[in-house]
């Protein structure tokens, strides 16, 4: 896969008023790219601003600092009608399949809207290009989907709906938001291996956001670990499972259910992060095992250590 | 204390249904188990398989939609459907208590977390003094590892991890014999949820109660259970030692399914597959063994009878798959 980079994002920032000419930033300085026919996996806790850049990401808001490059096109101060078109590249797939559908609309009436909509190539008709949707993500029989609402499908099929609606428009690139964490384990497979299988098959990029890290890893080129709005370490998805070398990556996956090396669980506390502007030091200060007060005063940059292996720590493994 | 060979929870024959306009549809099915003093015994399903009905009938705490209709349910012995209202309280609690989903909805958003948990020792412990249940409370968090100052604390000041601990001191407050948890930290970062595991284990070892652990993520269940019972479309299909819970053993085919359906996090390569179909609809099951329309392995006998329970190895497993097998390696 020698593809260039399909994205690129260059140290987003998103902050939000808290009153009191306060700011709390729960995306602090974040850069990453992502590649045609690549997923990038972001992995982190509540509160550790994944959800908030893939928002970012299809402008659902707009980033207080930073670019992102779509193409040649720096799209995070675009406004009304560009962000409109921007909706083209870039489709976002929710985690709740019974919040993202609307109850009133049948499968064929939420998947019409966006192909008209966004309508480019006009010789195939809209009827046609839904059975194919369908058929895509493997909702067949699909003369009997069509006709459907969301209360007569699974979790698991309307997740499936979810996506072919963000397909509907051949965007380069979807945000995926914790798709499979509401469905059932027996169908998660099937949703993770239909994603793999568009990006194969249509080349399109995925941001992948989950707090599990065995999904992130099996979905996953690359995966991204963030706490308290900053990348701790990022590496190919294997390298980071197999050598992992920041202290909450660490954590993370002695945490994780069905690690059978796992170590017994390091003492630290389990307050959350300080997202306040203007906090100093490293995030995860406060929790980590291997603090020292070089952590507490200044934020460690993110080194790259190997080859694609990059960590911000003051004492990396 | 009963001695050992006495089941804390005896579950024989039980179905429970709910009615609907549309007639009874059952959620439980034809269900057998009992659980031993000390041990942890966890529940696997998906969603609508009938796992938390199971968990509420145990508790004897379903809604009026819901009826027993076959079945008993007996804890230390006692069957709890016999027993008054009275009974009933005193019992509950006392000797069996519950760790609900939700920890934020489990407490009282305007008591204290010192006040819930006095409440809860003086309601059942008559001759027990503020004072005297205080200093237990205090033992409590000290036991859940929640510093004595979050005594005074509302529910809303405390993070998610720290009210599940809340809930689970108050469950085990008054040393029950059985606590039911039904998906206790599926609402935590993992993170906190391996805390809070490590804890259940620990306190679970020094105090002796037993555990019925219901949840639908296999390999925690796997790790902190000894025997693992899997629940489908209101039936346990099969019941394992947690031990033998992994794709070289012998297995109901939906355990497999669901074994392989979950990436494994160190394995050198990661392949996965998901068990064809959507989970069946309760109110229209299919004939013979409701797993045969997803099922690799289905003959025309699986559409037609529903197999029974047999003892492979030492797993029980409700499948036709093994019934010909066993048949086959007699002859």
């Amino acid at each position: 896969m020698s593809k260039g980079p399909l994205l690129e994002v260059k140290d987003l920032v998103v902050h939000f008023p808290i009153g009191k000419g306060q700011f709390v930033r729960p995306v602090d300085h974040v850069s990453f790219s992502i590649n045609e026919g690549e997923v990038l996996s972001l992995v982190g806790e509540s509160g550790s601003g994944k959800s908030t850049i893939g928002k970012a990401l299809v402008r659902m808001i707009e980033p207080a600092e930073g670019s992102i490059l779509v193409g040649d096109r720096d799209v995070a101060h675009i406004r009304g009608r560009e962000i409109m078109a921007y909706r083209r590249d870039a489709q976002m797939v929710f985690q709740d399949p019974f919040g993202s559908l609307n109850p009133t609309r049948t499968i064929e009436q939420h998947l019409a809207f966006p192909i008209r909509k966004h309508r480019t190539n006009r010789s195939v008709s809209v009827d046609k290009q839904i059975d194919e949707l369908l058929e895509k993500v493997g909702l067949t029989p699909v003369s009997e989907t069509r006709r459907k609402f969301p209360h007569e499908l699974s979790g698991g099929q309307r997740q499936r709906v979810a996506i072919a609606r963000a397909l509907a428009v051949n965007p380069k690139f979807i945000v995926a938001d914790e798709p499979i964490s509401m469905l059932d384990v027996s169908i998660r497979a099937g949703i993770l291996r239909l994603m793999n299988d568009l990006r194969r098959d249509l080349n399109i990029g995925f941001l992948y956001i989950t707090h599990d890290l065995a999904s992130a890893r099996y979905i996953g080129n690359r995966i991204m670990v963030l706490y308290g709005g900053k990348v701790m370490e990022t590496a190919e998805s294997g390298e980071l499972i197999k050598y992992p070398t920041h202290p909450y990556t660490r954590l993370l996956l002695t945490a994780t259910p069905g690690n059978r090396q796992r170590g017994p669980l390091p003492e630290t506390s389990n307050s959350a992060p300080n997202l306040l502007e203007g906090r100093v030091g490293c995030p995860f200060a406060n929790r980590c095992p291997l603090v020292s007060d070089v952590c507490r005063t200044q934020d460690p940059p993110l080194v790259e250590t190997s080859a694609g292996h990059s960590v911000a720590c003051h004492h990396p493994a | 204390m009963a001695d050992n060979n006495q089941p804390v929870l005896e579950i024989e024959d039980l179905s429970v249904a709910y009615v609907t306009p549309s007639g009874l549809v059952s959620a439980v099915n034809d269900v057998n188990l009992s659980i031993y003093p000390g041990e942890i015994v966890g529940l696997i399903g998906e969603s609508g398989s009938g796992k938390s009905t199971m968990a509420y009938t145990i508790m004897r705490l379903l809604k009026g939609d819901a009826i027993v209709t076959k079945g008993r349910v007996k804890i230390l012995g006692q069957d709890i459907y016999k027993m008054s209202r009275k009974e009933l309280r005193e019992f509950r609690w006392d000797k069996m208590s519950m760790v609900f989903q939700s920890a934020m909805s489990a407490l009282n958003p305007v008591m204290t977390v010192e006040t819930q948990i006095v409440d809860a020792l003086q309601a059942h412990r008559k001759g027990m003094s503020y004072r005297e249940a205080v200093a237990r409370a205090e033992e409590l968090m000290d036991l859940v590892r929640i510093d004595r100052k979050h005594l005074k604390s509302y529910p809303h000041e405390l993070s998610g991890g720290m009210r599940q601990r809340v809930v689970i001191a108050i469950a085990i407050a008054l040393e029950p014999s059985l606590v039911i948890m039904d998906e206790p930290t599926t609402a935590l970062d993992v993170v906190v949820q391996r805390s809070i595991l490590d804890e259940i284990k620990k306190i679970q070892e020094q105090v002796g109660f037993a555990i019925m652990f219901v949840s639908h993520d296999f390999s925690l269940v796997a790790e902190l259970a000894s025997r693992v019972a899997i629940m489908y479309a209101g039936r346990l299909i099969e019941i394992t030692p947690s031990e033998l819970l992994h794709l070289g053993e012998k297995h109901h085919p939906y355990t497999e399914g669901l074994l392989r359906a979950i990436p494994e996090l160190t394995a050198d390569e990661v392949t996965i597959q998901g068990i064809p179909g959507y989970p069946p609809d309760l109110q229209d099951l299919p004939s013979g063994c409701a797993f045969h329309p997803r099922c690799p392995y289905a003959t025309d006998i699986c559409r037609q009878v529903r197999p029974q329970k047999l003892k492979v190895e030492e797993k029980l497993i409700e499948c036709h798959l093994f019934s010909e097998k066993e048949a086959v390696e007699h002859v």
